[in-house]
């Protein structure tokens, strides 16, 4: 059993051991020597009991000490070591951040089934019954049940496309109105959007195909200033709180009285929507008792807005799908 | 105008009202030292287009009422009463006619007024004699027309149909052959004049003109909407007897008009004016239950109010308590039934004092109609595979199928024509939604936009007997780089293959929730031979899918490597479930097998996987392929097709002898159905 001097140097040894291990396994190495199962301190513990009790209860202490500030030494190196080799990893895994990400194209809706979807979504939460129309119409719905005989000055405006005596590309969503209030019964709150075709060449302002949102509203006590109110609740969902609207007379042969909805955007009067409350012989024609029942209906535009709400100057760059251009939406 | 009514406005402050009137106020122009309006007037509202009648509405705004302008004495006897003879063969048509005779015509330059005047309405001053008839026209709305009375034949005028054939030089200086349903103004031997529309040149004022046979007559608005469209003419004159003259007025009209020929051409009046106006209509009268116009317009207005607004605007109001007896003047054609009132009185109340109210009528729930939840959810799962939505129109023309190499009796080339295209490029219906994405695709490369990858959900339009049957479709398109920044990444990832394309419909089908879909090969004649599939649902075709023919792409100005599909929408959502239920999540864990099946070129993958599935049983759970390969070791004409095979059990935790059984039903069934060779 050695001496308590011998002990010291021990100690002094293993520190400095310990101290001096560049590496993990070095480390490992030095642990293993003084502090293993057959290392120098266990050695010296089953050595204990050959003292005399005083000099066991001396030493012992002793040891038990130097394996304690040992093994404290120990995991102090290792730590350090360890992030010293992290430290060395992490460098040789450097990166040159600055490199473009990994990115997946992302898809989008085009800007014009965005702003018809923005619309419908205002309406519903109005409680407007969604539905949908056919594009191919009969003059009958498109034209006559409108109020708009065979020569009524305002089908000028709305020169069709045919393709028969009798059917043709419907010019407005209204048609959709016109064909579902037939078999209903009142009350109705409904909305239907979609395409509509003019017989107009491609210009900035005009294509031959074009999309429209039209609503109605059928009850006993639908008023003109609900058909008010709905429409600037629409305005200000759609264009801001502040947004200025106005809601001037208009003519439209299946409204009666007829008004048009504006909107103050872009530092000009932006045209919305044509509106009125149904002309009493649209109502007959679809079978609604006139003198019972009123109601509303609106169309409104969605292009020409979409256009003046995203500053874009041409209506035509809607329908050329230049990817520039959709993926700035 | 200020000549009509007085205006207590300023000019900036009547172009902000007039649009309140409905009457929408698009320019504003300095002409010397007046300002001109020009008003966009409602289609129904022909009284409005002349000077008086917007002075009417003004009048009404302002309460105030209007000074119509002076006219001649009826007559100046001088001549023999039957000068002038008109005979209207079609009352019907050409409902009230007048004609006088003004003698001592001094034709020449108009004063400067009267030429300032017309110039500011942009009528190009002709001579005194014509701007009267025009300048009559612009003040009080009734086109009239004046002959030289001495070079029409026989002194006598006719309204009848024309016989086909008869020609006449109108005052463009067309030449037009007539047809007999064509209503014209003739004298004993020869056109003179389109009814309502234009004048021939044969008996036009000149500078030798001495006697003048004025002109004003009431043409029926359909009659002249139908004959304007087929001559090809158009004219202040027929523009105005399209939306309706006022039937009352052309006598006050055409003394209007022989006191400013007096004034301005020494004229003087030779015959008694003759006015062939056989059945004159009582003016209409409408009933007006006072409550109605609240209940209609949602606010109330005062009875008596509205008796003054009514009565400025020229009807005649008697009244019992709150009923109201409208007559309505002749000029307002437009006023048809007690809503056309309410809208007057809204109109003159204000609809700026229209409150904003809430409709409070009971109605159900809103909802949406499941085909537009349907396509929105198709476009959501596009979208999120990283495709962008087009839209493009549906006017084509059958020339754009060219390219595609379709067989001549391909439904494609079943196309519903446009009866009256305008551009030639937009003649027929488009049936299929391919050609416009290969317009797309092209004009984006054109403007070196190299990656496309879009899609259309939109309708394709097919003849079924006398109907149009309409179809919705999805079509895809990709071609270029999925990924952007993309360096050192291998291009069969980073740019769009047929399996990308075919992942994307995969993910459709998937999240359609549509059951076990079927790819497998095909001919498709816009598709590469080797790299078309079609996809298919319990036997029945949802559309196809590859890269495009070579040829095609080619015709299309496209570049290689452009991969599209085409499906049936209609098909695909019959098939779709949205409303999913819950899978219970696995309690037990799962084993992975990897297997080696060497089979030979000829073998198709969906194959092998079927022997697989049907051999696994319940306890496979899936076979992902994850390596496909050819080369030594794999013998020649073969190719090793690794799978990862994941299998579980709902009720316990496979043993070894669980997975040793399953793997083995597997590796057996392979070898003998497909003399395929395992690998260890």
């Amino acid at each position: 059993m050695p001496s308590m001097q011998e002990l010291e140097r021990i100690h002094q040894e293993a520190v400095a051991a310990i101290e001096a291990a560049r590496t993990v396994n070095d480390l490992d190495e030095v642990k293993r020597r003084y502090l293993g199962r057959k290392g120098i301190l266990a050695q010296l513990f089953t050595e204990l009991p050959t003292l005399s009790a005083d000099q066991r209860k001396r030493v012992g202490e002793r040891l038990n000490a130097l394996q304690g500030e040992l093994t404290e030494n120990h995991g102090q190196k290792e730590a350090a070591l360890r992030q010293q080799l992290q430290a060395v990893r992490t460098q040789a895994e450097v990166l040159d951040v600055t490199l473009p990400g990994r990115r997946i194209r992302l898809g989008r809706r085009h800007v014009l089934t965005r702003t018809l979807e923005e619309m419908e979504r205002i309406f519903f939460g109005m409680g407007f019954e969604v539905v949908e129309g056919t594009e191919v119409e009969s003059d009958e719905f498109n034209f006559e049940r409108l109020n708009m005989g065979r020569d009524h000055p305002a089908r000028d405006a709305q020169d069709s496309f045919y393709l028969s005596d009798d059917l043709l590309l419907r010019t407005h969503t209204t048609v959709v109105d016109a064909r579902v209030m037939v078999g209903r019964k009142p009350p109705m709150r409904i909305l239907n959007s979609g395409r509509c075709y003019r017989r107009d060449a491609p210009d900035a302002t005009h294509m031959p195909v074009f999309h429209q949102v039209d609503g109605f509203m059928v009850g006993e006590r639908i008023t003109f200033a609900d058909l008010r109110g709905v429409l600037a609740s629409f305005v200000r969902q759609m264009f801001g709180p502040q947004a200025a609207y106005r809601f001037v007379p208009s003519y439209f042969p299946f409204t009666e009285p007829s008004a048009e909805l504006l909107v103050w955007f872009g530092n000009r009067w932006l045209e919305l929507a044509g509106s009125g409350m149904f002309h009493p012989r649209v109502l007959e024609m679809a079978g609604i008792d006139p003198t019972r029942y009123t109601a509303f209906a609106f169309g409104l535009g969605v292009d020409r807005p979409a256009m003046v709400r995203y500053g874009i100057p041409d209506i035509r760059l809607f329908w050329e799908n230049d990817l520039r251009l959709l993926e700035q939406f | 105008m200020k000549e009509y009514v007085d205006i207590p406005q300023t000019v900036d402050e009547l172009a902000e009202r007039l649009p309140t009137l409905g009457l929408g106020t698009e320019r504003v122009e300095p002409h010397e030292s007046d300002a001109v309006f020009d008003l966009e007037l409602p289609a129904n509202r022909g009284d409005l287009m002349c000077h008086v009648g917007v002075a009417r509405e003004l009048a009404a705004a302002n309460r105030s009422a209007i000074r119509l302008p002076a006219t001649a004495p009826r007559r100046d006897r001088s001549e023999r009463a039957d000068a002038v003879h008109v005979d209207v063969r079609e009352p019907q048509l050409c409902p009230r006619f007048t004609a006088v005779l003004i003698a001592d015509v001094r034709v020449g330059p108009s004063p400067r007024w009267l030429a300032r005047r017309l110039d500011a309405c942009g009528v190009r001053s002709i001579n005194n004699v014509v701007d009267v008839t025009n300048y009559v026209m612009l003040e009080l709305g009734q086109p009239m027309h004046a002959f030289d009375y001495d070079l029409l034949q026989g002194g006598r005028l006719t309204v009848r149909f024309a016989v086909p054939g008869e020609r006449l030089t109108t005052l463009d200086g067309v030449t037009r052959v007539l047809d007999a349903r064509t209503l014209v103004v003739a004298d004993a031997t020869r056109v003179v004049s389109i009814g309502g529309i234009i004048g021939g040149t044969e008996t036009e004022i000149t500078a030798s003109t001495r006697r003048v046979l004025l002109e004003a007559a009431i043409w029926d608005p359909s009659m002249i909407r139908r004959t304007a469209m087929r001559v090809g003419v158009r004219t202040e004159s027929s523009a105005r007897f399209e939306r309706g003259v006022d039937i009352g007025g052309a006598d006050t009209a055409s003394a209007r008009a022989q006191q400013l020929l007096i004034e301005v051409a020494g004229g003087r009046i030779a015959s008694d004016m003759l006015d062939r106006y056989p059945s004159p209509q009582p003016p209409r009268q409408l009933a007006v239950h006072w409550p109605r116009v609240g209940r209609l317009l949602g606010i109330e207005v005062a009875q008596a109010q509205g008796e003054v607004m009514l009565r400025s605007l020229g009807f005649g109001v008697t009244k019992q308590g709150d009923k109201l007896t409208v007559t309505v003047p002749s000029f307002r054609r437009d006023v048809e039934r007690a809503e056309d009132l309410i809208e007057e009185v809204a109109r003159h109340h204000g609809y700026d004092r229209i409150p904003e109210a809430m409709p409070v009528e009971a109605t159900a729930q809103a909802t949406r109609a499941p085909i537009l939840d349907a396509q929105h959810a198709v476009r959501d799962v596009l979208i999120r595979t990283g495709l962008t939505e087009v839209l493009t129109v549906p006017l084509t023309t059958p020339a754009v199928l060219d390219g595609l190499r379709l067989p001549s009796d391909h439904p494609w080339r079943a196309m519903v024509p446009l009866r009256n295209p305008l551009i030639e490029d937009h003649t027929h219906l488009r049936t299929t939604l391919l050609a416009g994405l290969l317009q797309v695709a092209r004009g984006n490369i054109h403007r070196r936009v190299m990656d496309v990858l879009i899609f259309e959900v939109g309708r394709t339009f097919h003849p079924s007997g006398a109907a149009v049957l309409e179809r919705r479709g999805v079509a895809v398109l990709m071609t270029g780089r999925l990924l952007r920044g993309a360096w050192n990444t291998p291009e069969q990832v980073s740019t769009a293959t047929f399996f990308h394309l075919k992942g994307v419909v995969e993910s459709l089908v998937s999240e359609l929730r549509i059951g076990r879909t079927l790819f497998a090969p095909a001919t498709v004649p816009w598709l590469h031979p080797g790299r078309a599939a079609q996809v298919s649902m319990t036997g029945q075709p949802l559309g196809t899918l590859g890269e495009l023919h070579p040829d095609v792409a080619a015709a299309a100005e496209l570049p290689p490597g452009v991969y599209v599909a085409e499906l049936d929408l209609d098909e695909v959502l019959r098939h779709a479930v949205f409303q999913p239920q819950f899978t219970p999540l696995p309690k037990y864990p799962s084993v992975r097998r990897d297997l080696a099946v060497v089979v030979p070129d000829g073998v198709s993958a969906a194959e092998v996987e079927r022997v697989i599935e049907e051999a696994g049983g319940d306890l496979l759970e899936a076979a992902e392929l994850f390596d496909v390969y050819s080369g030594p070791p794999v013998p020649p004409g073969h190719r090793n097709l690794a799978y990862a095979l994941s299998l579980r059990s709902s009720d316990r935790t496979l043993s070894a002898s669980d997975v040793a059984a399953a793997v083995g039903r597997i590796t057996g069934a392979l070898q003998t159905k497909l003399r395929a060779t395992i690998r260890e």
